[in-house]
Order: C-alpha cells, then structure tokens, then sequence
C-alpha cells in the first residue's frame, strides 16, 4: 500500500478548497524562507508541532515554491493558505512560476526508489536518494518530496498548472482512510 | 550551525551544533572533503546537538556518506534523536545510515575494526 503513495495531479481536489484558511503572502526572498515558515507553524496548535516537524516540512513546501517556482525573483510572491487544529494541518502553498513540469518523472522516480526499499537493494538505491534535474544546484537535497509524502498522509496535490501545491496531514488516533476533511 | 572537530587516535569526531539546513548544511560536506583530503579515514558525526534537520541536512549526510563509502572509509552518525530522528524515517534512510546510539558506540566500533 505504502508504494501506491504518489503525488496527484487535480485542481479541483478537495484539498484546495480555502474555506477555513488564513492567508499569507511573502515575496521570493530565500533568506527568509524559514522565518516565513515560522510564521505560519506558529499558528498551530502546539499539540500537532512535533518540536519543529510541522514548520519543517511547511519549510520544505515554501524552499521549493522559491527556489524552483519562482527561481528567487524577488518580484514574485509565494501565497500560502492553512488552518491547523489539535487533529489536521492543511496546507496551501502557491508560487508563480512555470509549474513542476517534472512531476510525472518525479512519481516513477519514486516508485523506482520505493522497489529498492522493499526489495532491500540498497546499491540500487544509491541511484534515486536524490532526485536532481539540471536545475538542481549543489545544495538542493533532492529529497524533500519523498518525506513530504509519508508525512501529508492525506495526501499531496498540485493543480493543473502545477504552481499550486495543497497537503493535509491527520493529527488523531482514528485515523481514516484516504482524505478526508473536518465538516 | 556551528562545528567542531576533536580526534582520538585516527578517529575524527565532528560534532554538530545548532539547526542543519537549507542555509548551511553545505558545511558539514566541506569539513568531511577537508579530512577525507587529509587522509582521514575514520569520522563520527555526532548530531547530539542538532535541533533540525531538513532535506538539504539529510542531502548532505547522504553527500558525505557517499563520498566515504566510494573511498571504503569509515563512518557513523551518532546521537539521532527528536525531530532529527522524525526527518531521517520519513526519508526511509534510518537503516541506510551507519548509525549508532553514541559517540562511544561509534569510538568502540570503529576501533575494533581498526584492529583487524
């Protein structure tokens, strides 16, 4: 089952549904990325912080709407959308640049890497710990995505034009199956 | 991010300090270059006073991993706790990694198999 987790490709999924989110918009200023995120995990409960987990992987979301979105040109912006509550994060984050065109390559790419895992071939596995394009710079770890998968566990969507990313992780003990929202 | 280096005998301790991320994880591969071009051939990374990790930390752990294992050096990361831990399992790296539970562990390991 764990295999089958894929990014999705869906403008009208539920998850990009904004009713119940706060809004905040920040220009393309990588320096500041992770104050950014700060200020958006803050508003979380501290129950659904796993110390710094939350803000880390909303981290992870804005570092990739900056950098690969909008290429750090100042003059474009990364908006973000969420709501937090003892049980759910949903997050929206949406950049303006040319889409993650890649995102197909980038699912085979990971089933390719998650075949290694179950099959513990882990020479194998050195080929896809880091998923690189030839925009890929020397510090980019290449490795966000796939830990941005197994922690949203409602899911990881983009719309079609594939600026837009939206992620909803459950936070309770009864957890249910596949996406589901708070009425 | 700030770090360290101690030695005993041939065995390089890097101790790291402070968050490891987007804006300074490159770092932690330059230190690892610098020895690996001195001649080192045993490191322990110890990440006991790491507070965050993120993709471009784990990046640079699986840079420096890669670079002693094509060399057939020695290494182990130490002390993985918390957050750090959280960051690492969902990379589904935790078996990957050379890890052990202490700089000692990692000391006494890698001194045994100096010995062979």
């Amino acid at each position: 089952m764990e295999s089958r987790k894929e990014i999705i490709v869906d403008g009208s999924h539920k998850l990009f549904d904004r009713k119940g989110t706060f809004h905040k918009e920040f220009p393309s200023d990588y320096r500041q990325v992770r104050f950014f995120s700060m200020l958006i995990a803050q508003k979380a409960p501290p129950e659904i912080r796993e110390i710094n987990l939350l803000e880390q992987q909303i981290s992870e979301l804005i570092k990739n709407a900056v950098r690969h979105g909008n290429k750090k040109d100042p003059s474009k912006h990364v908006r973000v959308w969420a709501s937090f509550s003892e049980h759910h994060a949903h997050v929206i984050v949406e950049d303006e640049g040319a889409g993650f065109q890649n995102l197909e390559s980038w699912n085979e790419f990971n089933r390719r890497r998650n075949q290694c895992f179950r099959e513990h071939n882990y020479e194998e596995l050195e080929k896809y710990f880091s998923y690189r394009t030839s925009e890929s710079e020397d510090n980019d770890g290449g490795n966000a995505l796939f830990a941005a998968l197994e922690y949203w566990d409602g899911g990881v969507v983009f719309n079609e034009k594939r600026n837009t990313v939206a992620v909803y992780k459950h936070f309770d003990n009864t957890r249910r199956p596949g996406i589901s929202r708070e009425e | 991010m700030d770090i360290k280096l101690r030695r005993y005998n041939t065995i390089y301790i890097i101790d790291i300090s402070g968050d490891m991320d987007l804006y300074n994880a490159h770092r932690l591969k330059d230190v690892v270059a610098k020895l690996i071009a001195k001649g080192v051939s045993e490191l322990v990374i110890n990440l006991e006073k790491v507070d965050y990790l993120d993709s471009s930390g784990v990046g640079a752990l699986i840079h420096v991993f890669t670079q002693v294992k094509q060399r057939e050096l020695q290494m182990r990361i130490t002390h993985v706790h918390g957050s750090v831990e959280k960051v690492i399992r969902l990379t589904k790296l935790m078996d990957y990694f050379p890890i052990v539970d202490s700089v000692k562990d990692a000391l006494y390991e890698l001194s045994g198999k100096g010995q062979q």
